[in-house]
């Protein structure tokens, strides 16, 4: 039966939240968020303005919210996501957009050390490539390059440069080119800014000190 | 009661594409999932699972044998076989098919009610 898929269509707003234990595939336009047990799939032309929750989430249009996979969550070309994905499977397709904290994985093993490993293989094109095109379970899937539990506002990188990256190895084939890649050269990649000193010393206010100073001298008195 | 097909009173549709309805639908609510809030939409919708806010559409809504609709629906026609509350209004037509549970107002310039149907409601047909 055709109502075992559930359909928001082309032309159709939801207001509200969408929840259940069926598949749902958005098309339209949904303010509210989707949370079910089944898979959820953001079509090309279809906005979700709010979090996704599912077995299995494919984003081939717009999403604002955090993508939250039990099974997998994919990015596909040409999709674009703010907000952070979480999955034990994370894939992002060449082509994509993401702007978030991204974490492929179990959520417990040490973040720290899964970040440090997830910009290494972020770093290397043909790693991305492999990673966005099998999205393994197990691998330390294109995270964000940097540990994004140490700072969350910083860490909020924009993740396109793994699809930039990565899109060498796949040709887009007869699509016109997109801005995208143009707008995020590879090179964008290769700089992780997990080393650069995000945090100088805060300055010594003279002021301070001197009030300081002073306090304790009235002290003394 | 002969079977009735689904959405009978589709507007401005042929016979063949009342029988691929279900399946040219613009939004489906399937069984399991709920809706809670407002649906607006130029096409079809089809309930078959939960939805409690609101349903405007232009074209058919269908509400299906099992679904439960807690909200006020309006559109072109509606086939109703299904559990709904709240009011409804519909440009042409609507239909209460047997086994349905329907309380609140109906305004449409055509209304029928199936032998079977539960109704509770007031019935307003002059347009």
């Amino acid at each position: 039966m055709a109502t075992d898929v559930s359909i928001i269509g082309q032309s159709a707003r939801v207001h509200g939240r969408v929840v259940g234990t069926a598949d749902v595939e958005v098309l339209g336009f949904v303010d509210g968020g989707v949370a079910v047990t089944g898979s959820v799939t953001v079509g090309v032309h279809a906005m979700v303005g709010a979090g996704i929750q599912g077995r299995r989430v494919v984003v081939r249009g717009a999403v604002r919210g955090d993508l939250v996979g039990s099974e997998a969550v994919v990015v596909e070309e040409g999709a674009r996501v703010v907000g952070d994905v979480r999955a034990p499977s994370v894939a992002i397709a060449p082509g994509a957009l993401v702007r978030g904290f991204v974490q492929a994985g179990e959520p417990d093993q040490a973040p720290l050390a899964r970040a440090a490993e997830g910009a290494r293989a972020v770093s290397t094109p043909a790693v991305a490539a492999r990673v966005a095109a099998k999205s393994q379970a197990a691998a330390p899937v294109a995270t964000t390059p940097r540990a994004a539990a140490a700072h969350p506002p910083q860490a909020r990188a924009t993740n396109t440069a793994v699809a930039a990256a990565a899109s060498p190895a796949r040709p887009q084939g007869a699509r016109p080119a997109t801005a995208v890649p143009a707008r995020h050269p590879p090179a964008v990649a290769a700089t992780p800014p997990a080393s650069a000193p995000r945090h100088p010393p805060p300055p010594i206010v003279p002021a301070l000190k001197k009030s300081r100073g002073q306090m304790a001298k009235r002290r003394e008195r | 009661m002969p079977p009735t097909p689904k959405n009978a009173g589709a507007p401005g549709r042929g016979a063949n594409a009342r029988m691929t309805e279900t399946f040219m639908a613009s939004t489906v609510i399937g069984a399991g999932i709920t809706i809670e809030g407002e649906i607006t939409t130029d096409e079809d919708v089809v309930v078959a699972g939960t939805v409690r806010g609101k349903v405007t559409a232009k074209e058919a809504v269908t509400i299906e044998a099992g679904a439960t609709v807690e909200a006020d629906v309006s559109g072109g026609s509606l086939a109703i076989a299904g559990s709904l509350t709240g009011n409804v209004t519909a440009v042409e037509r609507v239909d209460l098919q047997s086994g349905s549970r329907v309380i609140g107002n109906v305004k449409a310039a055509r209304v029928t009610i199936a032998d079977g149907a539960q109704f509770k409601g007031n019935v307003d047909m002059d347009v």
